[in-house]
């Protein structure tokens, strides 16, 4: 049995279930923080969050609202700088990242820069941050953003971080660390992961009462529509009940699902 | 084999200070004997800043900020200002909002994070970089760390492997290049010296020995020994002893900084770890002045809070005084309950 629960919590649960145990996670400002104390909380995991202006390890308490806010060094086993923390992420230690974006395209590429001509703004947004060194590092990128036509296109109208850029073999072309790159697209509409030839988005699974058609819509490419896809099981009560009142009680991220 | 040019971001530009400048600087500027540099937040301000320079700012965001400082360089009005942006967010929306900025290298600007955006921040950015009274460098939070830790060590670039294959890179001030050691591309970020660092640590003594006694340091190593100038503030000023008895504690010496500036809760409304914590709702308040798009409500803050002040110590007063600081301090260790975010 499920209950009710916004395109927020969705996504976080979803995203929540695959963090792997024992493993270097670095979370950026937002969502991933929710999705980390989730899987922390939920599956009790032995992960270690390190959050990249030096907070390495931290129990964070409650939801920090800044990278670098005092609950991301909350009994942590190192409060370092930012040169540091990124270095660790340069040197391979970097298993997973969290990133989001304003538009994704079909390899993966993620702009949360600018919308319109770069020097004349239509929406100019707060820029990488971690974003572009968390993409280019991490041996697994994941990505969580809302599903909407104008969010999914052809083109992004800018490249913030690195997804497979023009295809496979392009990452190593340009001198970017070999065996990084997406791998995995939570979205409102379902779960997507990379064609291994190709490296072009597919279809993993479906969020509950989603169609292909739903999601084919929605998408401005051309999306991989493998024969067998999986559906993604609804949030249960105590994944529900851990984020609702322990992780985000104030909904001050969940609250955006409302919208 | 030779280190060939691949690439350069369309920002590829000449530093305005190089290794030189800084280290003559140095030599020239900077007195070698421990000086009382004790003095008020007015006078460090008019001292060792002026229109054009190039700065930094302490911590990231709403954590650790120079907000003592940065309330005067507004109240002053140190305009034309090239501010370094990694993780910026309303501290230099202080100075955006009141047109102090000619240059952004970002970074992060203008989101409070998880607070939201704030529209007006946004559109006065979006504003002056389309009329051309702002111009942009684009950089990525890494990348800005390794720019400033070049600059604290006294060279000129630092290679790095992310950047590529983005337009982060094509419109930064970054080469590519191929590594004469591996033949592999790397990408050069130029070290960023500053004319000015404005930096705000937990405990200093009246010479500059600087403590940054709880959170992440984040650039901030950087910041301060990759500047010509340092305005430090600090929460406490403490005896040089302190110092002396865990000197492996010490976030830098004496000789990097210029003036010390006593401002408890110097921070607020962004967090100090270890002290006190974000107050969400005079974030939240910034916020929504910012939701008027006409400007006029953030005017109004800064009437009111800036320039309607003549201290930090009176500021503190307006937003709540002692009550509210003792609030803040108990919830940074999580013995009240937080309020205020909607």
């Amino acid at each position: 049995m499920s209950e009710e629960y916004n395109v927020m919590e969705l996504m976080t649960i979803l995203a929540s279930r695959d963090i792997e145990d024992k493993k270097i996670i670095y979370v950026g400002t937002g969502i991933p923080m929710l999705v980390t104390s989730l899987a922390q909380k939920t599956r009790n995991l032995k992960i270690t969050p390190i959050f990249e202006v030096g907070g390495i390890g931290p129990e964070m308490p409650t939801l920090p609202l800044s990278v670098a806010c005092s609950r991301t060094t909350w009994r942590a086993l190192r409060a370092a700088d930012s040169a540091e923390a990124f270095e660790i992420a340069q040197a391979g230690f970097a298993d997973y990242a969290f990133l989001g974006g304003a538009q994704i395209d079909k390899y993966g590429n993620l702009n949360s820069t600018v919308l319109g001509d770069y020097h004349a703004p239509k929406v100019r947004f707060p820029g990488s941050g971690g974003a572009n060194a968390f993409a280019s590092f991490a041996w697994k990128t994941m990505i969580i953003m809302n599903h909407e036509k104008r969010r999914f296109v052809e083109k992004t109208d800018y490249i913030t971080s690195p997804g497979y850029l023009d295809g496979p073999g392009s990452r190593e072309k340009v001198g970017l660390p070999p065996g990084t790159g997406p791998y995995k697209v939570y979205t409102t509409r379902g779960t997507f992961d990379f064609d291994e030839k190709t490296k072009r988005m597919r279809l993993f699974a479906l969020n509950p009462k989603v169609t292909v058609e739903d999601v084919v819509e929605n998408t401005g490419f051309e999306l991989i529509l493998p024969s067998k896809i999986k559906d993604n099981d609804p949030p249960s009560r105590e994944e529900l009940r851990i984020l609702r009142e322990e992780v985000d009680p104030y909904r001050i991220i969940l609250g955006r699902g409302e919208a | 084999m030779e280190m060939k040019i691949l690439e350069r971001g369309t920002q590829f530009a000449r530093p305005k200070i190089t290794p030189n400048d800084f280290r003559e600087w140095n030599r020239d500027n900077k007195p070698r004997e421990m000086i009382d540099k004790v003095m008020d937040a007015k006078t460090a301000v008019k001292k060792f800043m002026k229109d054009g320079d190039i700065i930094s700012i302490s911590g990231c965001s709403f954590v650790r900020i120079p907000v003592a400082i940065l309330h005067e360089v507004v109240r002053q009005g140190i305009k034309d200002l090239y501010v370094g942006c990694g993780t910026r967010s309303i501290d230099v929306n202080f100075l955006t909002d009141n047109g102090l900025v000619s240059h952004l290298d970002p970074g992060y600007i203008i989101g409070l994070e998880v607070l939201g955006l704030p529209k007006m921040s946004r559109k006065i950015v979006e504003q002056a970089v389309t009329k051309g009274e702002i111009t942009l460098t684009e950089w990525d939070n890494a990348s800005m760390a390794w720019r400033h830790k070049a600059a604290a060590m006294g060279i000129p670039f630092m290679p790095v492997r992310h950047m590529m294959g983005s337009d982060t890179f094509k419109y930064s001030g970054a080469v590519k290049v191929q590594c004469p050691f591996t033949d592999e591309e790397v990408v050069l970020v130029p070290a960023l010296f500053t004319d000015v660092a404005l930096i705000h640590v937990h405990e200093s003594d009246i010479y500059g020995n600087a403590r940054i006694t709880s959170g992440a340091i984040v650039e901030d190593w950087g910041k301060v020994r990759g500047s010509k100038r340092v305005i430090l503030s600090t929460e406490k000023i403490v005896d040089t002893e302190v110092i002396r008895k865990e000197s492996d504690r010490t976030f830098v010496p004496y000789f990097y900084v210029d003036a010390v500036v006593e401002a408890p809760y110097g921070s607020h409304p962004g967090n100090m770890p270890g002290m006190y914590y974000v107050d969400i709702e005079h974030l939240i308040e910034y916020r929504k002045a910012c939701e008027d798009t006409t400007g006029k409500a953030l005017k109004e803050y800064y009437n009111n809070y800036v320039f309607g002040v003549d201290s930090f110590e009176e500021y503190l007063e307006k937003i709540g005084g002692k009550k509210k600081l003792k609030f803040l301090e108990d919830l940074e260790f999580l013995k009240v309950k937080p309020g205020g975010f909607s």
